[in-house]
């Protein structure tokens, strides 16, 4: 994965967590780690990656940072703790 | 304050049974059925003279000098074996008993130096008992044969061993089994020739752990801090907590001189300290020095670039430097072009305040802190489990556990007063299953035997504590009722643990335990009786770090192991506060009390009160600012009390961030590696100056006191409300207890927290408020903090860090007794006696092939990175995987550790590397050896 933007290489991180689950729910959950977890500037460089069509990019995070554009954090989602 | 003096029992306590009315020398006393008579009488008021007996240990009945007459028993019995019984009656000072206690008084001086002057010890009990019980000279003379010109044994940094007055009362002995565990000392001889000795060799070179056990149990000046023999006898004690690792011992610093001129004689474990009950290791115990070390740093420095030499500023202008620079920074990057890491090693004052200033003065929410690459997933994983970041036990749990599942831990190393707490538990017949590639302690030694080690291979500990699990569910050993009552619709987690791919046949070449191992293993987790699992780092620097604590947290779920003494999930932190840290808000996406930024009501408590809109948006985790740092959005960092370029991994990535920063600002103890980066330089306070309060692995908050004024003239909590003042945020507390107040008002589950009701109550365990004014020892008893506990599917994600021809083998890293994370503490003490640099262990099976011999000079690469360490050849880890530590910078591990990290909370998978080694040449190896003498050299 060397020469992978950060960002991308931690999306892929996520992607293979959840990619396992059917491909809708792998997308929600991948998209609200991200607007849970990731700073805004990494959100929006993430988006600079979609929109310049970056083939690196697995499909399920490209699925997943189209699913949380203008995503509002479910508050259901916050009950537990997290690091 | 004055010396404290801790009254001696003389036998341990004895807990619950029927009461016992006894009369002694004419008072009533009643204590528990089984008390010793010697207890009795001292509860009574009455002195009865000891030796061999001290309340930490079981009694021995050697010394002859607590004989008592029972009315209607013969003889004269030892009162610290004689159990009190209803209806006794017992005279401590009939006639007969005076007499035979004089004449054995008489016997014991009569082989011990007479000079009472020249004992440094100055509270040696055989002064007192001397005159207790009336014996003035010595009818034998002192010309016969006796031990009084045997040499002294001064090896030990820290202790001196004087035979001369030793009277073989097996204290020592007794403390080192019963109380620590290593059974390093023995009685050699027997009758007049018995002497103690630490197993026939040196102290230096023996088994001791240098805990300080024996020293504190010495009735006499035979064993002896040399810091009291230096020093002299302490004349004030202090209390307060250590500032290693996570079980936050407490002590009594004991003091000479005051104000400026105060100087610690030593380090006293307390009996009434909540996690370590009198206990200490050898860190706590006697590795303070590095706080009066000459690397200290007092005062304020700047440098406009890190190639030019500090210059010593006053204290306004270096503020003024820190508040310009970043504003400067926010003026020409943006608010989020600046942030802040705070540290586990301050108090939760201090990192209270970090975050604030953060949050308040920068304007957003990039403050994170070390707990990031150690335990940040422990607080992902049991907050979806259990809905709160934190361990469900008390230390003292462990007394009542049957199995001791023990995962990615090494406490006999990381841990020693909780491992010996442990290892007495496991006398007792707890048996302990061992989940570790290395062969640590705990798998055999002294009177332990693990019933089960499970080498599991680094990197696949998700499809271990699946196949655990999945062996619980197949073969029907789960708790169907308390997953019933007590957690979430689990049939999904049930039928995927049941597919046959999690089996421990189907997994054994993944994690290289055997399949028939695994399965016992499983079975005696969930039918042993009360289960408690203990785990460390090696769950959580993974990649799949989160999900091997939900993992852990499923196996405690599905066989009912939670919510009572004896049981549990058990985070063995790593830093005095990462608990607390973390409890304090310091990561970039939650508040105090571990509610999350996006909430609109958790921010308008902070709003409100600190007059600020708070960003609804998370910060930057550690990582995230060495990646913008790099990218060129982020330009400067406030470091409290953190190594980062050396603790962090991939080192060159994480300097290459810290000079890509315009503005990098350090706060710590000495000049450390980090600091080589910094503009700026601000002198922190050690734990001896500090006033505040840490949070242990337990959830126990302890009182931190201060011993002696910040030497450089100000407490870090003013620094930084200084820094945020200047900043155009005025903040200001007029002492930390306002601190801890804020706190308090503000977490609910601090709110009954305050430094008068720790001072009174002496600790207390979050949560803390109404509902449980004096604490929870043990959490989620009925229901879970999130009502029911979710088990989650915990799928195996393997690593991406894979060996290959290349790289063959597995690098993974851990602790060792005598030094402490990065080092900066340890390597300032004689502690570097045991451990003056990083050794890789590597199997016979991996060195022969590359022509490796134990103290060859090796090369260690990865694919980041190299660097140089000393081999040892030793089967304590597996072929294929090999082992060191991080203490060094000469070695500086984490060069070769690499950017991988746990895919939801980015704690760096520090335990799996993918690396090759190889036998230097001459002159590398001259190099290497020449830098170790010169760091070692340069820190003493």
């Amino acid at each position: 994965m060397s020469g992978e933007s950060a960002v991308i290489r931690l999306g892929h991180d996520l992607v293979r967590n959840f990619q396992m689950l059917p491909r809708e729910q792998a997308a929600t959950e991948i998209a609200t780690h991200i607007a849970k977890f990731w700073e805004p500037r990494m959100r929006h460089e993430l988006m600079a990656h979609v929109r310049l069509g970056d083939m690196a990019m697995h499909p399920l995070l490209v699925a997943a940072a189209e699913h949380f554009v203008d995503h509002e954090i479910n508050r259901g989602d916050l009950r537990e703790a997290s690091g | 304050m004055t010396l404290i003096v801790e009254p001696d029992y003389g036998t341990p306590a004895v807990r619950g049974g029927a009461d016992a009315r006894v009369t002694i020398d004419g008072r009533e006393i009643t204590v528990p059925a089984g008390t010793s008579v010697l207890r009795a009488a001292k509860e009574a008021g009455i002195d009865i003279p000891k030796l061999c007996a001290t309340d930490s240990l079981k009694a021995f009945g050697s010394c002859r000098l607590c004989l008592v007459e029972v009315e209607g028993a013969r003889g004269t019995p030892a009162s610290c074996t004689t159990p009190c019984a209803d209806g006794m009656v017992v005279s401590t000072q009939s006639e007969q008993v005076v007499e035979v206690r004089r004449g054995v008084m008489e016997l014991y001086l009569s082989d011990h130096p007479t000079s009472c002057a020249g004992c440094a010890r100055g509270n040696c009990e055989m002064q007192d008992l001397a005159h207790q019980v009336g014996v003035d000279t010595v009818r034998y003379g002192l010309g016969g044969v006796s031990h009084l010109a045997e040499p002294a044994d001064t090896t030990n940094p820290y202790f001196a061993y004087e035979p001369s007055a030793c009277i073989v009362c097996s204290r020592c002995v007794r403390a080192c089994g019963e109380i620590q565990g290593t059974f390093a000392l023995t009685v050699q001889g027997r009758g007049f020739d018995s002497r103690i000795t630490p197993g026939g060799t040196d102290f230096l070179s023996s088994e001791c752990v240098s805990c300080g056990a024996c020293v504190q149990a010495c009735p006499t000046d035979a064993l002896t801090e040399k810091s009291v023999i230096d020093l002299g006898m302490p004349s004030r004690s202090v209390l307060t907590t250590c500032a290693y690792c996570g079980v936050g011992c407490s002590f009594k610093a004991e003091v000479r001189g005051s104000g400026s001129e105060s100087r610690v004689v030593r380090m006293m474990p307390w009996k009434d300290g909540g996690a370590n009950e009198g206990h200490s290791c050898v860190k706590g115990r006697f590795a303070y020095g590095y706080a009066s070390h000459r690397d200290r740093q007092l005062h304020p420095m700047v440098r406009d670039t890190i190639g030019e030499e500090w210059r010593v500023v006053s204290w306004d202008e270096a503020i003024r430097r820190v508040a310009e620079g970043f504003r400067s920074l926010q003026g020409r990057f943006g608010a989020g072009a600046i942030g802040a890491i705070s540290s586990s090693r301050c108090t939760n004052e201090e990192v209270y305040v970090v975050q604030k200033m953060v949050r308040a003065a920068f304007g957003n929410n990039n403050v994170d802190t070390c707990a990031r690459v150690c335990h940040s997933p422990t607080g992902f994983g049991l907050g979806q489990a259990f809905g709160t970041s934190a361990g469900t036990q008390d230390f003292a749990s462990v007394d009542d556990c049957d199995v001791i599942l023990l995962v990615g831990a090494n406490p006999t190393d990381a841990h020693p007063v909780f491992a010996s707490r442990m290892k007495r538990r496991l006398r007792e017949g707890a048996r302990i299953i061992v989940a570790d590639p290395r062969r640590i302690d705990l798998v055999r030694s002294p009177h332990v035997e693990a019933a089960h080690h499970l080498p599991v291979r680094p990197g696949t500990n998700v499809a271990f504590v699946n196949a655990m699990a999945h062996v619980i569910v197949t073969e029907g050993l789960h708790d169907v009722d308390f997953l019933r009552e007590r957690c979430e619709d689990a049939s999904d987690y049930l039928t995927f643990i049941a597919g046959a791919e999690h089996s421990p046949e189907a997994t054994a070449d993944v994690t290289g335990i055997p399949a028939e191992e695994l399965r016992a293993a499983a079975r005696l987790y969930a039918t042993g009786g009360n289960a408690g699992i203990y785990y460390g780092l090696g769950v959580t620097e993974h990649s799949q770090g989160s999900t091997m604590v939900m993992g852990l947290a499923n196996l405690a779920m599905l066989t009912g192991n939670l919510g009572r003494e004896g049981v549990g999930v058990n985070p063995l932190r790593g830093q005095n506060n990462v608990q607390g840290s973390c409890d304090m808000g310091s990561f970039p996406h939650e508040l105090p009390g571990y509610r999350h930024v996006s909430r609109e009501d958790v921010r308008a408590i902070y709003d409100d009160l600190w007059g600020v809109r708070i960003s609804p948006h998370p910060g930057l985790r550690i990582p995230n600012m060495f990646d913008s740092a790099v990218g060129g959005t982020f330009k400067g960092l406030f470091v409290q009390g953190e190594d980062i370029a050396q603790s962090d991994p991939n080192t060159a990535h994480v300097e290459s961030a810290l000079k890509s920063m315009e503005l990098v600002v350090v706060q710590d103890l000495f000049l450390n590696e980090t600091a080589r980066f910094a503009h700026v330089f601000l002198p922190g306070t050690s734990f001896l100056e500090k006033d505040g309060t840490f949070t242990n692995a337990e959830r126990r908050i302890n009182r931190v006191r201060p011993v002696m004024p910040s030497p450089t003239g100000k407490d870090e909590w003013e620094i930084v409300c200084d820094i945020a003042t200047a900043m155009g945020y005025p903040m200001s507390y007029a002492q930390p207890s306002e601190i801890m107040a804020e706190i308090a008002s503000t977490t609910p589950t601090f709110a009954g927290v305050s430094f008068e009701r720790l001072d009174a109550e002496g600790s207390m365990q979050w949560p803390v408020n109404d509902a449980a004014p004096h604490g929870t020892p043990t959490m989620h008893i009925g229901q879970f903090v999130r009502g029911l506990g979710h088990l989650a599917t915990t799928h195996y994600v393997p690593t991406t860090e894979v060996t290959g021809h290349r790289y063959p083998l597995v690098l993974t890293t851990g602790r060792i007794l005598s030094q402490y994370n990065v080092g900066a503490q340890t390597r300032r003490t004689a502690n570097s006696t045991w451990h003056p640099q990083d050794i890789l262990e590597i199997h016979p099976a991996d060195a022969e092939p590359r022509g490796i011999s134990s103290g060859d000079v090796v090369e260690l690469t990865s694919r980041v990175g190299s660097t140089h360490l000393t081999a040892e050849v030793s089967e304590r880890m597996p072929p294929g995987v090999v082992y060191t530590t991080f203490h060094h910078p000469v070695t500086g591990a984490n060069v070769v550790t690499t950017e991988n990290s746990d895919w939801a909370t980015n704690c760096p998978e520090y335990k799996v590397t993918a690396v090759q080694v190889t036998v230097v040449t001459e002159t590398v190896r001259a190099a290497y050896e020449e830098s170790v003498a010169t760091a070692t050299g340069s820190v003493r």
